[in-house]
């Protein structure tokens, strides 16, 4: 297992944090390189199928990125996201799948740092739980 | 001919007769209050069924198979909605299989030539080798094979045995864990090495076989081709009647088949758009199931706070549950733009619940502990199509280093 190295989606909201990722290359944070970004225009626009479709395609964990609360640049997106992503932490729970694989995080558009920190964090985590239990049909 | 043209009369005198009194009880009705509150199930339309069939058709009668694969038998009985109209299905068809009703066996459709039967309508989902072998035989033999039902369509009811753990989680659990079984085992000293079905007995007479249960329950058409797909739990007089009128036209008149692939007797956009109540896009905080609350009959059920899955099914079948006071579970499957019925759902469920003014502050686990008003997500949203949802079945966990 040691050999393991995850494959990572990350959905990043197109007002904070793909900007907070772009400051961390910027100021050439290190980062592991398991990790795909997709960029979206808010976090609210991610619907959960999108989630499941990487999880149904083998990805080991998804993280999603959105504004800080109270900061979404569509007033209300993050709000509605936060709300899904609990449901969608529900269902992945009932498949039988750890619910630490989806993890939902703040970054604002000046946290290089944090997200540099968060993807470090969430791709340790991943690699303790293993790969994805998701068969490859 | 000449019966039908009886019943037909003496039906139409029949509404004469009876049309005034009920006319009159009607506006009597309406003076009393509560017939305000009554639900809308006026406004459906009658279903046009067209004529009856006019004997046999020109070229010979056409073969029909209809077989029953892992669904509880209501698709079967709902054939019968085509009315009198079933009687003159002989006119047409020859029966060769209908197990619920027509002798043919399983040797019988093996005997036949390739694309010998015309039409084959098959219900059910397919779970064990019995199922699968028939299907495919079914498939052989027949021109068109027409996927009918939830269960055929998306995996229905029976696919929701995909998020136990496999077969024999099923099998233990209902012969030895359900008090009825678990009672007997134990009371016939069984409990050690209970007794469960086997694929194969060895008899004095002779070897016995039970088909073989799969662990995972699959929809008609990730099994064989499908040519046309009628969904509904069971489906509607409406899809029956559509269904229908393409066959007597093909063999009749010869007017050409719909495309292949067509799902019969959907409309394009969700079910929201026939139901008639009246929607205030209400937020709501808990979800109660309709037996807790008092129904008001003319808004809209999630307004209520009832978990209904009309947002996320396409329409079609009139929206007979909601007229009445049931929320709609699903069973015609999503509209054709989205794979995902569930994921759709519980996009819209979790829109409905207010922004609070704690939420720029509180933690991710108290918003879990809010949405936990939902109870069985995955059961609820995915009722109907498991089979073809994304993530088709429940993996587990190997734990990592």
């Amino acid at each position: 297992m040691a050999d393991f190295e995850p494959k990572i989606v990350a959905f990043c909201c197109n007002w904070c944090s793909y900007a907070g990722a772009d400051g961390a290359g910027v100021a050439r944070l290190q980062m592991p390189t398991n990790f795909r970004i997709i960029r979206t225009m808010c976090s609210a626009r991610i619907d959960p199928e999108f989630v499941l479709r990487a999880f149904s395609k083998g990805a080991d964990g998804v993280i999603i990125l959105g504004c800080h609360p109270a900061d979404c640049h569509y007033i209300g997106g993050n709000y509605r996201a936060r709300r899904r992503i609990a449901l969608l932490r529900m269902v992945l729970e009932q498949y039988g799948f750890d619910p630490k694989r989806l993890r939902l995080e703040w970054v604002s558009a000046s946290e290089g740092e944090k997200f540099q920190k968060t993807m470090v964090e969430f791709i340790d985590t991943i690699k303790a739980l293993g790969p994805t239990p998701m068969k490859e049909e | 001919m000449g019966f039908f043209d009886i019943f037909k009369k003496n039906k139409a005198e029949k509404t004469d007769k009876t049309a005034k009194p009920a006319k009159k009880e009607a506006e009597e009705k309406k003076a009393t209050p509560r017939d305000a509150a009554a639900p809308a199930t006026s406004g459906l339309p009658a279903v046009d069924l067209g004529e009856l069939l006019p004997g046999a058709p020109k070229n010979g009668k056409i073969k029909l198979a209809i077989y029953w694969a892992a669904a509880c038998g209501g698709c079967d009985v709902s054939l019968l909605d085509t009315n009198e109209r079933i009687l003159t299905i002989g006119d047409m068809a020859d029966i060769v299989m209908w197990p619920i009703a027509a002798d043919g066996k399983e040797k019988d459709i093996a005997a036949m030539g390739d694309q010998e039967i015309t039409v084959s309508i098959i219900n059910g989902a397919v779970r064990n080798s019995e199922n699968e072998h028939m299907v495919k035989l079914l498939r052989q033999k027949s021109l068109l094979v027409i996927s009918y039902g939830s269960c055929a369509c998306f995996g229905g009811t029976p696919a929701l045995a995909n998020l136990v753990d496999g077969k024999d989680d099923i099998l233990d659990y209902v012969y030895t864990k359900t008090p009825t079984t678990a009672n007997f085992q134990e009371q016939c000293g069984h409990k050690s090495a209970p007794i469960i079905p086997q694929n194969s007995y060895q008899a004095p007479e002779g070897e016995l076989t039970l088909p073989l249960l799969y662990d995972t329950v699959k929809s008609l058409d990730q099994v064989i081709d499908v040519d046309y797909s009628i969904p509904g739990c069971p489906p509607q007089q409406e899809s029956i009647a559509v269904l229908l009128k393409a066959l007597v036209d093909f063999v009749y008149n010869g007017v050409a088949l719909p495309p292949k692939g067509t799902m019969i007797g959907v409309t394009t956009k969700t079910l929201c758009e026939e139901c008639p109540r009246h929607k205030e896009n209400r937020r709501i905080t808990k979800i109660c199931e309709p037996h807790e609350v008092d129904v008001d009959p003319e808004l809209c059920l999630m307004d209520q706070g009832i978990l209904c899955l009309g947002p996320a099914t396409v329409g079609g079948c009139g929206a007979k549950c909601t007229r009445v006071g049931q929320p709609c579970r699903g069973c015609y499957g999503p509209t054709e733009v989205v794979q995902e019925q569930g994921a759709s759902m519980f996009t819209a469920v979790a829109s409905l619940f207010p922004v609070l003014e704690e939420d720029p502050t509180c933690s991710e686990d108290e918003i879990i502990d809010i949405m936990s008003t939902v109870k069985d997500p995955l059961g609820y949203f995915y009722a109907f199509s498991m089979s073809k949802a994304l993530i088709k079945r429940k993996v587990s966990e190997k734990g990592g280093q």
